[in-house]
């Protein structure tokens, strides 16, 4: 399929709608819609992205959509994912908001809520297993993943600083391996 | 006046809110101390509400606050304030990698960044799993969703259509007590 403004904006979109349980999904969507149907990025690049969204301010979605617009079709791209990938949250709220509280108390609503609460999990653990494949190649990846996983559950340090602290293991070992490199 | 705050105040969510989704939520609840825009126990409300509805729970709940302030155009106004500063950060950002991808120290810090990502996101699923309630029937519900996925691969929208009509079947048979 074609990458116009207006095609990058319709996949968006239906993701954007379909991002139900705050945003954790946002992987396996993208997956399915870029990576199976449209093939337009590969699976290495959204995990990059993915990670990078995560890594930088805001909110991790709208991050990632946004670099993946901008792969796609530069600032034209970024401009027509995002709005593409907001649009459904902001319909929903504005056409919402005034009956908020009733919503919130509806039991039919609750138990569907705690379904789809379930839904996300499993895709979430189909979304590790996909990332896993692409991300821990080596004991040193492992590793990386082992610490991460351990600190984030910890809680304690902020996400971001977690991130941060692997891009500058990755480097240090590259460095490493250099200096070995060297010696031999 | 009023527009002004509501940019400044999302703008500054955007900029500081590392680990999107709910890192964004102490800033949220702040905001809803300092100006009395929505209250706290309507945030809580938005919450639940955020995961039955489309989309991040950041941008839900900025468009709930601008729009419970000042209408429709508050609401435009919150939510685009909230995702301009990732709009400008991403930018730099991808402008830089692409001028240093093929650098191996780059490659390097890439890779091992993809890694901590992939633990994050293990991370937030374990969270989920121990703070749902998932009782004995969502138990099974889970299981019979993996198996499948093992199966065969499948449309996400398979696993969100599936586990809402199941929610909504053993919820209304009040099998789980909810």
């Amino acid at each position: 399929m074609e990458k116009s403004w207006y095609s990058i904006f319709k996949t968006f979109f239906k993701v954007g709608t379909l991002l139900l349980g705050g945003g954790y999904v946002i992987l396996p969507l993208l997956t399915s819609e870029l990576v199976e149907k449209k093939k337009w990025i590969t699976s290495e690049e959204l995990c990059e992205y993915y990670a990078l969204g995560a890594s930088l301010p805001g909110i991790i979605a709208v991050n990632t959509a946004i670099f993946t617009g901008r792969k796609l079709l530069g600032t034209v791209g970024a401009f027509a994912a995002t709005v593409g990938m907001v649009l459904p949250a902001f319909l929903a709220i504005v056409l919402l908001a005034a009956i908020l509280s009733e919503i919130i108390a509806n039991s039919y609503i609750q138990h569907i809520f705690w379904g789809v609460g379930i839904g996300v999990i499993v895709l979430l653990f189909l979304a590790v297993k996909e990332m896993w494949k692409k991300s821990v190649t080596d004991k040193f990846s492992m590793l990386v993943y082992g610490v991460c996983l351990l600190l984030a559950l910890w809680g304690k340090i902020p996400l971001a600083v977690i991130i941060i602290g692997a891009l500058f293991a990755g480097v240090f070992w590259q460095k490493i391996k250099d200096r070995r490199g060297g010696i031999k | 006046m009023l527009y002004l705050k509501l940019f400044l105040q999302f703008f500054h969510v955007g900029v500081f809110s590392f680990g999107g989704g709910y890192a964004t939520l102490p800033f949220l609840y702040d905001i809803a101390e300092k100006y009395h825009w929505y209250s706290a126990k309507q945030l809580t409300d938005m919450l639940a509400l955020s995961s039955i509805t489309p989309g991040p729970v950041g941008v839900n709940v900025a468009t709930f606050a601008g729009y419970t302030t000042s209408g429709i155009l508050g609401a435009l106004i919150a939510t685009t304030s909230i995702i301009l500063p990732s709009f400008i950060i991403v930018t730099i950002v991808s402008k830089a990698l692409d001028k240093f991808r093929t650098n191996k120290y780059v490659k390097a810090g890439i890779s091992a960044l993809k890694s901590a990502g992939c633990a994050l996101l293990s991370a937030v699923g374990i969270k989920l799993l121990f703070t749902s309630n998932l009782h004995l029937f969502g138990t099974i519900l889970l299981i019979a969703l993996l198996i499948m996925s093992f199966i065969k691969k499948r449309d996400p929208l398979f696993y969100l259509g599936v586990s809402a009509v199941a929610g909504l079947v053993i919820g209304s048979l009040n099998w789980i007590g909810v």
